[in-house]
């Protein structure tokens, strides 16, 4: 690496030389109840972004509650007592009602074969009806709506296997909305209309999953691949979905919403000493709690290759993913260079051979972290192949490539160049407010400390070709791998046979 | 509830009563918000410049902004701008290819991109400051000397196939599509649908022409922003475009919208999904209209945010979609559409749809609140200092509006009739402006699964998601030298099948043909055949006896197994296509007036004809007789397959030649070898026999 530097070429990449300009703009600190605040000062245009990263994803799921974490990116926009009710005190009441009629419809549904129909056809009514009490004294949206009137920008959530993100942004004089809205919420998150929203989290299961190829194909992929570890279970399964209670959001919320589980970022017009004293006033009262447990499945070691069928109509697609270990692994910036050699621009080898050369496929794509990072996750190859060509003429040259990367040494240049391109990566994600609020609060999250950013790069510089055929050799074997692939419903396979006669 | 919990339940309550309401908090003014100073000028040869320094980081990025469109696709061959815009990249330079360049930028982590949209071509450009020259360079080759080579044509017509060929696999993109293709028309340029048959036509000069016909300096516009000095970068952008003096005339206006409407509730069917996909509306209107601010304030009311009506009612209140919006939909230079989208699982279709229409009617029929207008301009006015949050978003703007011909302070016009809009002007534009009675409805689902039938909300047109098979007949080229040379070369394969005028004088012809499939099974044929089309098979399959006749005027019967039928369309298309790849016919393709032969650079002939069937047919180079034929053949779904044909091992059967094995490829791979057991031509076939059924 020492040769480029010496060359000038991307002198202004040195990844110590960026962050030592950048540590300047950045103030940290660490609330007593161990809320973690990171502010960078970025003064080109009145208006701030925040990011509320909280360490707790769909892998915390507990069992028989697929979806739950997912729940909390929608209720965000329920609101809190002092806002989004039109009489709390009373909402609180039929709130809580509503839990005791659904404990008991439950007890009676419990009792399986023995449960008595009429009674529990008269406490299903029951509960219908006090949910819609509950909903009557609901102000719709109301959350939303101030956020909005405030000139709030791009309001939104995220729930990821690893971690759950709120964030927005607001003009730099209204920064103090974000402090009591968002800080109510951890306090105290009011899970009205949770029963909605648990049928709108089963439509987003439909529309994202049920309804298109490639996230079912996502899905039997993760479930194929893992026998254990709750990286199998890409959005939640639609019957637990569908059982999820209110009382068993508030249990999760105790357990993983603790203050030390929870890191927010400010980037944009701040003033370090004003957000210090707005995160005391508004955050430092917020109890402390005990860390919640990380995830006690450790996936068995996979002791063979694995396919998946997926019967559909639509045209072909195939997916191979192969076990790597976690992101804090030494050989983690590895896959991230071997990621760039077989997918980055047109000079991929996946795009060079496949869609160029020989025209198999219509675009194809490695991903070095699927579906997320923090435990022994995926390495993935996409692969679209062209009309008349097939899975298996894709999956045959895609194994050709990967080989080549067992066998010979990967040359300088290409090595050289995905660096470059992952370096100055990094220089383009760092001109706005909400990309870096999101960067910063990720890398703190993942990695304990945020400035793994720029120190990352590092790691990639180390990156050698016999590390790249090192990793290539000892993970991209049969033993690991699993394929998820389309295939046209038998019936309509044979029909396709008999008509090329 | 446990007495451990109930403590952090009144710790909250506590706190709670201290807590201020977000009503009380006073916010200091918002700091002048800083707008860059844009740097305009014209250079000599008509690109106008627009430069904005931008100091935060070593980057540099620009764009140049072409007039034109795909709305200037010619009817027959629609996909003509993407691929000029795609290719103008891909194809390199004069100097460089396409893979060089790639190469070169990826290298120092550049780019250069070119595309072509509706209505503008865009090239790009992104590097680090220190490679701006060497970017800069490439920039300008793609721009003034683009080479379009072949192998980069014949890619992205590959994949733009592969595109149509898939676009029917996701519900949420038809039901995109096919809203816009209804609500504008489907015979004119805003509606066309892109087909094979088109980017078969689309040949390199066609390309070529396109690219001359609009990129020519007085046409561009090139903006700029990042670490450098303007009066430097002026200085260079000029002095490397200095000796572009290309000239045509003006570009014409874009063709107008001339669309009715076309109400109506619109069905496409898919059947793997469990949500239907909907999208209604009808057109707009212009960004330029004087009541468009008080649109996208209704808009926003009804639709535009999470906290809209739709939102709450659709949504959050009766909880039936995931997905819901609306959206004035105004655009800079013609009209838009104005639509409401959204998914809901299949069941609940048309009480969504419903519930969105009635929406719909309540926004034309009763004023907003108070409540809700002031909110909707809150959000608007409040969230307006997110128009100058970077300095990009500042020159995109300026140039966008200089493109269409917006005056420079829209945005500030804009946010003033916000600043006045009131509940009334909402109602009157929302009566004048949105027409329930034009609504055409679009679904996208498993029908069979609605609760109610979609008819419920009116008579229901079904939309045919057929992917039209691909006519073939203009792919040939057409000049005079490969018209020759693909004559002679067909009247040496004649020669050496035995002459011409033995190949005229068969009347008829019987073959027996051994088969053996790929996937399995043997099969036995008998082909017989009488000139011109009449023609009877009979196969002998592991299951039994299949015999097709076809009388050579579109009719025909089959006799399988399971008993007699007439000749369906798509079997009598199949017997057709093959009697187009009659080897007799085939070589005499020179003498038919309805056929059309001519050479291809590598020494074979496209034959077609005037159905749109067609053929390529290779040669031993050795004997000149055939040795292959490439064509596509409608697949079983979907995009069309490959199929090669090989022939070998020649033998004489009354003074002609004919090939006795047959290799048949499909997609790349062998499908099936056939063996010719039998070959006799003029026994005496008669139409009456070959049509009498079993």
């Amino acid at each position: 690496m020492l040769r480029t530097i010496a060359f000038g070429l991307l002198a202004t990449l040195l990844p110590a030389q960026n962050l030592k300009e950048f540590e300047k703009k950045v103030t940290e600190f660490t609330l007593s109840n161990g809320l973690h605040f990171i502010v960078l000062e970025r003064h080109e245009a009145p208006v701030v972004s925040f990011d509320a990263f909280v360490n707790v994803g769909a892998v915390d799921d507990p069992a028989g509650q697929s979806s739950m974490a997912h729940m909390f990116e929608h209720m965000i926009g329920k609101g809190i007592p002092s806002l989004g009710s039109k009489n709390w005190p009373e909402e609180q009441k039929l709130l809580a009602e509503v839990e005791k009629v659904y404990d008991r419809a439950e007890e009676e549904r419990r009792k399986g074969p023995r449960a008595d129909p009429a009674k529990l056809k008269q406490l299903e009514a029951e509960l219908k009806e006090a949910i819609e009490k509950a909903n009557a004294d609901v102000d719709p949206n109301a959350y939303v709506r101030v956020i909005n009137e405030n000139g709030g920008a791009g309001f939104n959530a995220g729930t990821a296997q690893d971690y759950t993100t709120y964030f927005y942004g607001l003009p730099s004089n209204r920064i103090e909305l974000w402090f009591l809205l968002q800080s109510e919420w951890f306090r105290r998150p009011v899970f009205r209309e949770f029963y909605k929203e648990r049928d709108i989290v089963r439509e987003e299961r439909r529309m994202r999953v049920e309804s298109s190829v490639q996230g079912k194909l996502q899905e039997l992929l993760l479930a194929t691949a893992f026998m254990a570890h709750p990286y199998r279970n890409l959005i939640g399964w639609a019957s637990e979905i569908e059982r999820l209670r209110a009382k068993q959001a508030e249990e999760f919320f105790r357990t993983y919403y603790v203050p030390g589980n929870v890191t927010i970022s400010l980037v944009g017009d701040v003033n370090p000493a004003q957000i210090k004293r707005l995160a005391e006033k508004y955050y430092g009262s917020i109890p402390a709690g005990p860390l919640p447990p990380p995830v006690s499945i450790t996936e068995p070691e996979q002791e063979g290759p694995k396919r998946a069928a997926l019967e559909s109509d639509s045209q072909p697609l195939v997916m191979i993913a192969y076990k790597r270990p976690s992101q804090t692994h030494a050989d983690d910036p590895v896959f991230d260079v071997i990621a760039g050699i077989l997918s980055s621009g047109r000079t991929g080898l996946l795009y060079k051979d496949l869609v160029r050369d020989q025209k198999i496929a219509l675009g194809t794509f490695a991903g070095a972290s699927f579906p997320s990072g923090k435990y022994p996750h995926l390495f993935v190859l996409f692969s679209v192949p062209s009309p008349g060509h097939t899975v298996e003429e894709n999956e045959k040259s895609i194994y050709a490539i990967l080989d080549g990367l067992r066998k010979n040494k990967v040359d300088a240049a290409t090595l050289e160049r995905v660096k470059t391109k992952i370096r100055a990566g990094l220089l383009r994600q760092l001109d706005s407010n909400s990309g870096l609020a999101s960067q910063l609060a990720f890398y703190q999250v993942e990695y304990g400390n945020w400035r793994t950013m720029f120190t990352g790069l590092e790691d990639i510089n180390k990156v050698t070709a016999d590390d790249v055929q090192r990793v290539a050799r000892k993970y991209f074997n049969e033993a690991g791998k699993t394929v998820a692939f389309t295939t046209k419903p038998e019936t309509e396979a044979a029909a396709a046979k008999a008509d090329a006669k | 509830m446990t007495i451990r919990n109930l403590i952090p339940l009144v710790f909250a309550a506590a706190l709670l009563a201290q807590t201020p309401s977000y009503k009380d908090l006073k916010y200091p003014p918002l700091p002048q918000v800083k707008i860059p100073d844009v740097a305009t000028s014209t250079l000599p040869n008509g690109i106008k410049l627009y430069l904005l320094e931008n100091h935060e980081l070593p980057l540099v990025g620009g764009f140049a902004l072409v007039r034109t469109g795909n709305l200037f696709d010619p009817v027959e061959k629609v996909g003509l701008a993407g691929i000029t815009g795609a290719v103008l990249r891909t194809g390199g330079t004069k100097a460089k290819t396409g893979d060089q360049i790639d190469e070169q930028l990826e290298n120092i982590a550049a780019s250069v991109e070119s595309s072509i949209g509706e209505t503008s071509g865009r090239v790009g450009f992104s590097c680090l400051r220190e490679n701006t020259d060497q970017v800069l360079a490439v920039f300008k080759e793609i721009l003034t000397a683009p080479e379009f080579r072949q192998e980069k044509i014949d890619l992205i017509k590959g994949q733009m196939k592969g595109g149509i060929a898939r676009r029917n696999d996701d519900a949420s993109g038809i039901a995109q599509r096919e809203i816009s293709d209804i609500v504008y028309g489907r015979d004119n340029p805003y509606g066309w649908s892109q087909e094979y048959e088109h980017l078969d036509r689309i040949q390199r000069e066609d390309v070529l022409n396109f690219y001359k016909r609009y990129y020519f300096p007085s046409n561009i516009i090139i903006a700029i922003q990042g670490d450098f000095s303007a009066p430097e970068m002026k200085a260079k952008v000029e002095k490397i475009f200095a000796d572009w003096a290309v000239k045509q005339p003006p570009v014409p206006a874009f063709p107008p919208v001339k669309a009715k409407a076309a109400p109506g509730v619109y069905l496409a069917t898919k059947s793997d999904v469990t949500q239907t996909f909907f999208h209604m509306g009808h057109l707009a209107g212009m960004l330029n209209d004087k009541n468009y601010p008080a649109l996208e304030v209704m808009s926003d009311i009804l639709g535009g945010s999470f906290s809209s009506r739709l939102f709450r009612e659709v949504r959050t209140r009766l909880g039936l979609a995931y997905s819901i919006h609306s959206n004035w939909g105004a655009t800079f230079d013609h009209p838009g559409i104005f639509q409401i989208s959204g998914s809901t699982k299949s069941a609940s279709t048309v009480d969504a749809i419903q519930a969105a229409r009635a929406e719909l009617d309540k926004i034309r029929t009763v004023e907003v609140t108070d409540q809700e207008v002031d909110s909707a301009k809150q959000t608007v006015l409040n969230s307006f200092v997110f128009n100058f949050d970077s300095p990009g978003k500042t020159l995109s703007r300026i140039v966008t509006y200089e493109y269409y011909g917006y005056p420079r302070d829209f945005i500030f016009q804009y946010q003033k009739a916000v600043e006045a809009v009131t509940k009334a002007d909402i109602l009157r534009v929302a009566k004048q402006y949105l027409k329930p009675e034009d609504l055409t409805i679009v679904a996208v689902g498993k029908a069979a699964e609605f609760g109610k039938a979609l008819s419920t909300l009116g008579p229901v047109k079904t939309i045919d998601l057929t992917i039209p098979e691909p006519k073939k007949t203009v792919a040939a080229k057409t000049d005079s030298n490969s018209l020759t040379l693909g004559k002679q070369l067909l009247q040496r394969a004649q020669q050496a099948v035995g002459g011409a005028a033995r190949l005229a004088a068969v009347k008829d012809l019987t073959q027996s043909i051994d088969m053996q499939l790929a996937a399995g099974p043997k099969a036995k044929q008998l082909i017989q055949w009488i000139a011109p089309g009449t023609f009877r098979s009979t196969q002998e399959l592991p299951f039994g006896k299949i015999i097709a006749f076809y009388d050579g005027n579109g009719t025909g019967w089959l006799v399988t197994p399971q008993g007699s039928a007439p000749m369906p369309g798509p079997v009598v298309k199949q017997v057709q296509d093959q009697l187009f790849r009659n080897m007799l016919t085939l070589l005499l393709s020179d003498r038919d007036p309805n056929r059309s032969v001519s050479a291809t650079d590598a020494g074979a002939v496209d034959i077609s004809d005037k159905e749109g069937h067609s053929l390529r047919m290779e040669f031993d180079k050795a004997t000149g007789l055939p040795a292959k034929l490439s064509y596509e053949s409608p697949g079983a779904q979907g995009a069309p397959v490959h199929v090669e044909e090989n022939y070998a091992e020649w033998k004489e059967s009354g003074g002609l030649k004919y090939a006795s094995k047959v290799v048949v490829q499909q997609g790349g791979q062998k499908s099936a070898d056939a063996s010719v057991i039998e070959y006799k031509a003029n026994s005496g076939l008669t139409a009456e026999l070959l049509g009498k059924k079993p």
